[in-house]
């Protein structure tokens, strides 16, 4: 007996969302971030059920590559959020607003 | 092919059980008399000094961000070590200089966050 | 079997739970552990899924090097303001959790209603194979070799773009 592949859908699908709301409510940029790299999971998760179901590795080399992109994207996002950081000496998302006109 | 990592997960059972045993344990059985010398932080003695989450230096950042960078470089070697005999017996050379390529572009951000004095402590 | 289903729970269990507790923890530290145990939890369900290399890299890649990374970035940050981020905004987030749940109903009801499952069946043998690193390797060094060398160039830029951007003001 098989686990159906509609949980592991649905599974990913609550981890997105969780995802989201993280984006939406909450005000730190590293927070932000972090909510950011869960929603990057979940669509990895999603990746994989496919090419596991499907007996084709291409789905797994696909998340590699996220996770290649992940990385880069972790070292410059932290560094922008430190220059800011250095700037206006805060994280909190609210109070940079110096491109708002 | 799950069964071959029973092992495992008897080794995360175990060590989820003991770490959160051990430190609840000490919490539910133990005599508790606190008072506002034992509840104030441990500093070796002396009167603790402003908060836990001090501000650290900014180099550990560039040192976190290289080991980032060269750690997904190792992972990306993995496998092609692992098939490499197999691979070379196919295709040839150009397995090797495939590999070769890309250690080489990783090597110019070696070599630039040497001369940048990425790894320079001070 | 059902050690599959066992530990396809306990995994996706511990894997909302955490991710949960991330999001709505105050204090990133905590959060950031929490993120920890959600990526832990998460190689695990790769395991059940027959990937072994990848599950073998999300704790490598993932739980060992980014987040570490993140606990970094969040120390090198002063906390001295964390209290001001739990500013309320009651209908922002009663209205983002709605939001959220509603297209999670949305996605729900299309997954459900496609019904993936009669489409495709998973023969176990085939969804070993495919994620063993052998099989994963020679993919890789075939098939992909361009995207594999312009993941170079990516890594490159990434390590180039951050040490310009943090030690600008280093020295």
């Amino acid at each position: 007996m098989q686990i159906p592949i509609e949980y592991y859908l649905i599974l990913s699908a609550a981890l997105f969302m969780t995802g989201i709301v993280g984006v939406l409510i909450r005000r730190n940029a590293i927070i932000v971030f972090m909510s950011i790299e869960l929603m990057l999971n979940s669509a990895n998760l999603t990746l994989i059920t496919f090419s596991s179901y499907l007996g084709n590795s291409i789905g797994q080399i696909f998340v590699f590559f996220v996770m290649a992109v992940a990385a880069a994207e972790a070292a410059i996002g932290l560094a922008i959020i430190i220059a800011l950081f250095r700037n206006k000496l805060t994280v909190n998302l609210d109070e940079i607003n110096i491109f708002k006109w | 092919m799950l069964e071959s990592y029973i092992p495992i997960f008897i080794v995360m059972f175990f060590a989820t059980v003991i770490a959160l045993g051990i430190t609840f344990s000490s919490m539910l059985l133990g005599p508790q008399r606190p008072n506002k010398e034992k509840l104030s932080t441990y500093e070796s003695g002396m009167k603790p000094v402003g908060t836990t989450r001090e501000r650290i230096s900014i180099k550990y950042y560039l040192v976190a961000m290289l080991f980032i960078i060269f750690d997904l470089e190792v992972l990306f070697i993995y496998p092609w070590a692992v098939q490499f005999k197999k691979l070379f017996a196919e295709f040839g050379i150009s397995i090797f200089i495939s590999m070769f390529i890309f250690l080489v572009v990783f090597e110019l951000g070696y070599l630039y966050a040497y001369k940048k004095g990425g790894f320079e402590w001070d | 079997m059902t050690l599959e289903i066992v530990l396809f729970v306990i995994f996706a269990l511990v894997c909302l739970v955490s991710g949960i507790l991330m999001v709505t923890r105050v204090n990133p530290v905590i959060s950031a552990l929490f993120l920890v145990v959600n990526f832990g939890s998460l190689a695990g369900l790769y395991l059940t899924l027959n990937a072994q290399f990848i599950a073998v890299a999300q704790v490598i890649i993932y739980a060992g090097a980014i987040m570490v990374f993140f606990l970094f970035v969040i120390m090198l940050i002063n906390p001295e303001h964390e209290k001001r981020f739990l500013e309320y905004k009651p209908q922002l987030k009663i209205f983002a959790v709605a939001i959220a749940v509603l297209v999670f109903l949305q996605i729900a009801y299309i997954i459900l209603f496609s019904k993936p499952s009669e489409g495709v069946s998973r023969e176990v043998a085939a969804s070993v194979k495919a994620g063993t690193i052998e099989q994963i390797g020679r993919e890789l060094f075939t098939k992909y070799v361009l995207p594999f060398e312009a993941v170079g160039y990516l890594l490159l830029s990434a390590a180039i773009g951050a040490l310009v951007l943090a030690k600008k003001k280093f020295k």
